[in-house]
């Protein structure tokens, strides 16, 4: 119950920045972004999930702070997140197999008695 | 200056990859179903709607298998290329396929008590202490719920917004998703010791993933240059007319090398509209032109035509004994270079 009372507050938080922002802060924040009316119900769902970092993205980008190279990506972290992953799949998977149990060993369902 | 945000950025291209992608999906869970009923022995109407779920279910599983295969093949291939730049489109379907499934899960396995659905379903199996049994719900629900933050954030608006390297790392979160959903069903439909067959699918789309990434990262590794400032690149002939070679000067920079007749030009491979791989695209009327977008640049300066005012760093270059090589320091966006000239035998 917690978290689902966690999870709707998180929404509603989220839809009160949602109406901030499409409404009002992206057009301030990118000029491509001015008078174009159309794509803007389309972020909706990502502020509903992401609003912190949109918030947190919202100030550094007030702040003038953002980075110059902000057009590179990240592909030391992209290839280290490649590697775990080559591993973690085969892991999961030699894990789930070997716990896989034999039918054989399985009872077959047992016809109980009627009540008297 | 740049261009305006529209809702989608559709072409002829994209319009038939979205056709033959819906085409395909309508048309696996409908085989499934078709062929399903009896192959389960589930004969009842009752059945169907397990069938259903089942059908949605492992159609997601697929899809996401097949994007998580695009972006490595891509790499080792170029032929692959022309599936990669449609991948959102892919992505946004899989998780709308991959909700369809949960919905049919909440409707069927938690609808029938006095206990809100919802509640059920993160209450009906608390036993996160063990392996076998393992409450496979909140895996599943993990997993969509980083689906849906993939599928919301895939407009090119938030690139743009969040910043190249803040939305990629985002989006590296298709690698946790991919292993929740990989345990989901590991732990859950596998573990069904009578299908054999779905068994070896499983293991076989778990490991082709995870091996062709290894490949990908492999191929990447070998191509980073040696750590001189003149950095060999290829020979001219490598390089088709219009088109160009992307070489890697070390793990986080790439340089397009452009060929236009017998004329050389080396240029950033990322566009400054929104990150887009340069030397993917091609010259067109005399600039290089970004297969995303089309945002387009001249290869002697790396600038956008007027009005925009785009720019994108250049390369100096140089030939020696037929082999071109690219001076590691790269230029201020928008530096003048002259390009390399040579006479390449066959200029097609």
């Amino acid at each position: 119950m917690t978290l689902i009372m966690i999870a709707t507050w998180y929404l509603y938080a989220g839809a009160a920045v949602a109406v901030w922002f499409v409404l009002y802060a992206i057009g301030r924040l990118d000029e491509n972004a001015e008078s174009a009316w159309i794509f803007r119900p389309l972020l909706v769902p990502g502020v509903l999930l992401i609003w912190p970092l949109i918030l947190w993205r919202c100030t550094v980008l007030w702040r003038g702070e953002d980075k110059l190279d902000r057009h590179r990506m990240p592909r030391k972290k992209q290839d280290r997140a490649a590697i775990v992953f080559v591993f973690a799949i085969p892991l999961i998977l030699i894990l789930a197999i070997g716990l896989r149990q034999d039918p054989s060993d399985l009872a077959g369902p047992i016809q109980l008695e009627a009540p008297k | 200056m740049s261009v305006k945000y529209i809702p989608v950025q559709w072409n002829a291209n994209k319009w038939k990859y979205d056709a033959a992608l819906i085409v395909a999906v309508v048309a696996y869970i409908l085989i499934y179903m078709e062929v399903g009923t009896p192959a389960a022995g589930l004969e009842r109407p009752l059945d169907n709607l397990i069938l259903r779920m089942r059908a949605f279910g492992t159609c997601a599983f697929w899809m996401l298998t097949f994007i998580l295969c695009i972006g490595p093949l891509a790499r080792l291939d170029k032929r692959f290329l022309p599936i990669l730049y449609n991948r959102r489109h892919f992505g946004v379907l899989t998780t709308a396929v991959a909700f369809s499934h949960a919905v049919f899960v909440v409707s069927w396995y938690f609808s029938f008590s006095p206990t809100d659905s919802y509640v059920a379903l993160l209450t009906s199996n608390l036993s996160f202490g063990q392996v076998l049994g393992f409450p496979i719900e909140a895996l599943g629900i993990l997993a969509l719920f980083l689906l849906a933050i993939l599928a919301a954030t895939s407009h090119d608006f938030w690139l743009a917004f969040l910043s190249a390297p803040v939305w990629k790392s985002l989006h590296l979160l298709i690698y946790p998703t991919y292993a929740l959903v990989v345990a989901h069903v590991a732990l859950g439909y596998l573990q069904n010791s009578e299908n054999q067959t779905f068994a070896f699918l499983l293991v076989g789309a778990g490991l082709t993933v995870a091996g062709l990434h290894f490949l990908a990262w492999d191929k990447e590794r070998r191509v980073v240059a040696a750590t001189t400032d003149w950095v060999e690149a290829c020979r001219p002939e490598d390089i088709q007319d219009k088109r160009a070679v992307i070489v890697a000067l070390s793990k986080e920079e790439r340089v397009a090398i452009f060929r236009s007749g017998n004329s050389f030009s080396a240029v950033s491979n990322t566009c400054a509209h929104q990150g887009g791989p340069l030397g993917e695209g091609k010259i067109v009327y005399g600039h290089v032109t970004c297969p995303w977008h089309g945002f387009s640049y001249k290869a002697c300066n790396g600038r956008s035509p007027a009005p925009f005012t785009e720019m994108i760093p250049t390369y100096n270059m140089k030939l020696d004994d037929g082999v071109l090589y690219i001076d590691r320091q790269a230029n201020q966006p928008g530096t003048d270079v002259e390009p390399v000239i040579y006479e390449v035998a066959d200029n097609g």
